[in-house]
């Protein structure tokens, strides 16, 4: 008998600009996927739900800042699916205080657009990273499942991702979901993805 | 109801780097020259408003600044009040 599919849910809130890569790359993985709304409570079950990288509300006041008090992530299921904030998503998840620490300014006040080695469960992966605010500091006790092999941003311990196991709470500046097509030179997103899968 | 109008200083806490500052020292070493210049940056913002009470207006203002203005993790802030 077949596994029943994965249910994955992605929040959109104003700004977001990565939920079509990511709803694209869960149905790579043969996830049943659908977007969710900013702005209503989330009550269907899922088994993973991403909020997905961009600017949500332009980064007004700061990134995330305004994100957290919509009502899909007041509403988020903690501790029961998975939750994962890629970029955007992860400083909008440290803002609501459901992951240690904030994301400041890159310690080189600039954009950074580029791919970056990553160390990944014990390998070296590459991932693409692009932020302004990816400078991770005040980390708390979530395990780091991801860190930069070069000082990319000036992150505390060049942490790039964490996970609150106990909570099912990962947070992430790279994005997994824009390295899983063969057309776009860069697969190691699988693995990440793959990773999600196992811990669902 | 009473008008108010608070006024909110946000900045980074002294332990948290403030890139901005350490931008803005360098840029001032080109203009002018100042002895042990030390930036710090932050936002200002003006809320103006009805309350009942003081109190009431007090929470409302620590409400915003606790929940949106600053992040607790990496800056604080301080109130001034214009009646």
């Amino acid at each position: 008998m077949g596994r029943i599919a994965v249910k994955a849910g992605i929040i959109t809130f104003l700004g977001t600009n990565c939920e079509f890569d990511t709803k694209r790359a869960c149905e790579f993985f043969g996830w049943k996927t659908e977007l969710i709304k900013h702005s209503e409570k989330i009550e269907k079950q899922y088994d993973i739900i991403f909020l997905p990288g961009g600017f949500s509300y332009g980064d007004h006041i700061s990134a995330g800042r305004i994100a957290k008090l919509t009502p899909a992530v007041q509403s988020l299921p903690v501790g029961k699916s998975l939750i994962v904030g890629i970029c955007n998503g992860f400083q909008i998840l440290t803002e609501a205080k459901l992951l240690s620490g904030a994301l400041t300014f890159n310690d080189s006040l600039k954009f950074i657009s580029k791919v970056v080695p990553l160390e990944f469960q014990r390998q070296i992966i590459h991932l693409p990273v692009a932020h302004h605010q990816g400078n991770y500091t005040g980390h708390g006790n979530e395990e780091v499942i991801l860190r930069y092999c070069e000082n990319v941003n000036g992150s505390d311990e060049m942490i790039a991702g964490i996970y609150d196991r106990k909570n099912k709470v990962i947070g992430m500046m790279p994005h997994p979901e824009r390295a899983v097509f063969d057309e776009l030179g860069l697969v190691d997103g699988r693995k990440v993805f793959e990773f999600f899968n196992e811990i669902l | 109801m009473k008008n108010y109008k608070a006024i909110v200083k946000v900045k980074l806490k002294p332990e948290i780097k403030d890139i901005k500052a350490k931008a803005l020292e360098q840029a001032v070493s080109h203009l002018i020259e100042v002895k042990n210049l030390n930036c710090r940056t932050g936002n200002i913002y003006i809320l103006n408003f009805e309350a009942e009470t003081k109190d009431c207006a007090e929470k409302i203002v620590k409400t915003i600044a606790d929940e949106i203005l600053a992040n607790s993790v990496i800056e604080e802030y301080e109130i001034q009040w214009e009646e």
